[in-house]
């Protein structure tokens, strides 16, 4: 793959998530005037800034999803120049991608700008709040040609709109958690009355129930299709991504409820206290979680159902091996012998697999997570208060991020003979590798500096947030190569720690935003999390290919 | 502030991986009827969805990683494409594919195969 596939393979894969997220916050927040704000039946209750941000951010939605569908229709075009080293016109032209792609470009774009000019001007208007929804409906219609049910052979009508109908309930849930999230950030400048918060949490729990029983109506037909077996769904990557989203999204589930449940109080006992103090950080984290659900969702529209490949899915006896306990490797195989078998293992005729690049990978996976269960001990120290020192072990990341930066990819600079630009621009893992390395790094280093300085900054929060991007990038870590069994292997204990990672950025944030005792939990949550990553690591095997 | 944008825009780098793609091959004909040696012969693929044919590519390639762009064209239903393999030379071979499905994503798989010595009579 050369240097323009491999950077366009990678921007097309990942603005997947991106539109995801700007869909739901154009298409959820109209969802949400309709259902949730309802601004026309009182026409005193709202101030106009309320109403002005709320429609500020339908607009930033729509905009932005224009714009993403437009730069994804570029990138297609892009990285279909690139693969095929000529212009794919006019082939591209006749495509469903290009024109139902444009289709979609032009509604968000007539989306934006009814909201901009007509729908700001008249908020409390329930007519133009359904002028929007009706164009909302063409727009979400015509996502129906972009889904993968689209291709599909047979069944299509009835994939295409299961598809549709699960990406609006998900819409519905992360637009209005969005909004939310923007109610409280008005809360907190006093341009938004008190009492309201509890109500449209209220009535927004109502909505998200309907969303979370729309994506569970039309998921699970969907999942039966794609998936097929309970074999398909452990030992195939297609079926290990939607274990994972159902993961997550039993967690957002978790802190919704929790977030229902308070707000339900509120009405009982009048008391606010929960519902400012706790409940806005239960939704950050809930917010955190859906988004890093979103690129999860894109990263699956990349896998190959499982339904379509049993030969090639793995036996759930071979995935638990994936985790069982063993002696972790302290030996690794030397450089020479690492390259000297780089050339049979990357042949596509005539290959033979290396057990010294398997035993390198062991080692370095391996390392790393003694790496972290001892940062995980040290974390566990630092909450007595007679070792104070230990509140510096992050410096672990750092020394971490030096051994990965040597040890990744050994056939690349400094070990290897690749250059370092050639190696990171040319292949996608490379470049995911080296983005990891200097995220682990960034990691320690942040959150060094935090701890040891004494005034309030934002700085602690790039801890949280640093380590939940990068569960997302081990969500959709992939070992792209010619062996589909493998790959799924190797991305199975990628894609459980990706998930603890995403529990330890959100155990981690409500640790520093949460009171006594959601604050201790929180942190002890966080810091088991951490210590699951590193026995994750510290028993990985990899299949030799 | 200038902090939380490079973080954010680091995020928007990090959340993606590199594309298996949804089209792939589930039958073809190398196992039942494997190409002769020293004769033309077609293989036939099939998909588990449509894909843009005039925006995929084939390539035999053989020892040594040889690539060699062969032709393909569509089958007598949708989802399935008929390759022309030259005549070859016993000996192991792969068809590499990248594919372009009709949702939009780049599709690479692999097929090897052999090409066995005529049976001496």
């Amino acid at each position: 793959m050369g240097f323009m596939e491999g950077i366009a393979n990678y921007l097309d894969s990942l603005i997947g998530g991106v539109d995801l997220a700007l869909f739901s916050m154009a298409v959820g927040g109209i969802l949400w005037g309709l259902c949730v704000l309802i601004p026309w039946r009182d026409k005193t209750e709202y101030n106009q800034s309320l109403l002005d941000k709320t429609t500020a951010l339908i607009f930033f939605g729509a905009q932005y999803l224009a714009v993403t569908q437009f730069v994804k229709i570029g990138l297609k075009i892009w990285l279909m120049a690139a693969t095929l080293g000529k212009s794919p016109f006019p082939a591209f032209f006749a495509t469903s991608q290009f024109q139902a792609g444009l289709v979609r470009a032009l509604l968000a774009l007539g989306l934006a700008g009814f909201v901009r000019w007509v729908l700001t001007p008249h908020s409390r208007s329930r007519v133009h709040w359904l002028w929007a929804a009706g164009i909302v409906a063409p727009l979400v219609l015509s996502d129906a040609w972009l889904v993968h049910g689209a291709s599909r052979l047979e069944d299509r009508g009835w994939l295409m709109s299961l598809t549709v109908m699960h990406q609006l309930a998900a819409a519905v849930w992360v637009g209005g958690v969005f909004q939310i999230l923007l109610l409280w950030r008005l809360k907190k400048q006093n341009l938004m009355q008190v009492e309201l918060w509890p109500v449209l949490l209220h009535r927004f729990s109502t909505l998200g129930a309907g969303a979370v029983i729309g994506l569970l109506v039309t998921g699970v037909p969907l999942a039966w299709y794609y998936i097929g077996s309970f074999k398909g769904f452990l030992g195939a990557g297609y079926g290990n991504l939607l274990l994972v989203k159902i993961i997550m999204m039993g967690m957002a589930l978790g802190f919704a409820w929790i977030n229902r449940e308070t707000a339900r109080e509120y009405f009982a006992t009048r008391g606010l206290y929960a519902l400012t103090v706790r409940v806005p950080y239960y939704i950050e984290a809930e917010a955190l979680i859906l988004i890093t659900i979103l690129f999860t969702a894109a990263s699956l529209a990349s896998q190959p159902p499982s339904v379509d490949i049993p030969h090639l899915v793995a036996g759930v006896d071979e995935v638990l091996n994936m985790f069982a306990p063993r002696i972790p490797r302290w030996e690794s195989p030397s450089h020479a012998a690492l390259l000297a078998g780089e050339a049979g293992r990357t042949a596509i005729v005539g290959q033979v697999p290396s057990e010294a690049a398997t035993a390198w990978s062991d080692y370095n996976h391996n390392i790393s997570g003694i790496f972290l269960t001892s940062m995980s001990f040290f974390a566990m120290l630092s909450y007595n208060a007679r070792l104070a020192w230990a509140r510096y072990w992050p410096v672990g990341f750092m020394l971490l991020g030096v051994f990965l930066f040597f040890r990744s990819d050994a056939e690349t600079w400094p070990l290897g003979p690749i250059g370092f630009w050639e190696s990171t621009f040319n292949n996608g893992e490379v470049l995911q590798h080296r983005i990891a390395t200097f995220l682990v790094f960034g990691l320690g280093w942040m959150e060094v500096r935090a701890r040891m300085q004494q005034k309030q900054s934002g700085l602690p929060y790039v801890f949280p947030l640093l380590a939940a991007f990068g569960g997302m990038m081990l969500l959709a870590h992939s070992h792209v190569g010619f062996e589909p069994k493998s790959a799924f292997l190797i991305q199975v204990g990628h894609t459980m720690m990706g998930v603890f990672a995403l529990i330890l950025a959100c155990g981690r944030w409500l640790e520093l935003k949460l009171d006594s005792p959601g604050k201790n939990i929180a942190g002890f949550v966080s810091v088991f999390a951490l210590f699951q990553i590193g026995v994750i690591l510290m028993f990985y095997r990899e299949p030799l290919y | 502030m200038r902090l939380m944008r490079v973080l954010g825009f680091g995020a928007w780098l990090l959340a993606a991986g590199a594309a298996h793609g949804h089209a792939v091959v589930t039958h073809n004909s190398l196992k039942l009827k494997p190409p002769a040696a020293n004769q033309a012969s077609e293989v036939e693929l099939h998909f588990n969805s449509k894909v843009e044919l005039d925006l995929s590519e084939v390539f035999l390639v053989s020892s040594g990683d040889k690539m060699q762009t062969i032709t393909a064209r569509p089958g007598p239903k949708a989802g399935v494409v008929m390759l022309d393999l030259p005549a070859l030379q016993p000996g192991e071979y792969a068809i590499k594919l990248k594919i372009f499905a009709a949702d939009g994503h780049l599709s690479e798989d692999l097929l090897r195969f052999f090409v066995r010595e005529p049976a001496v009579r």
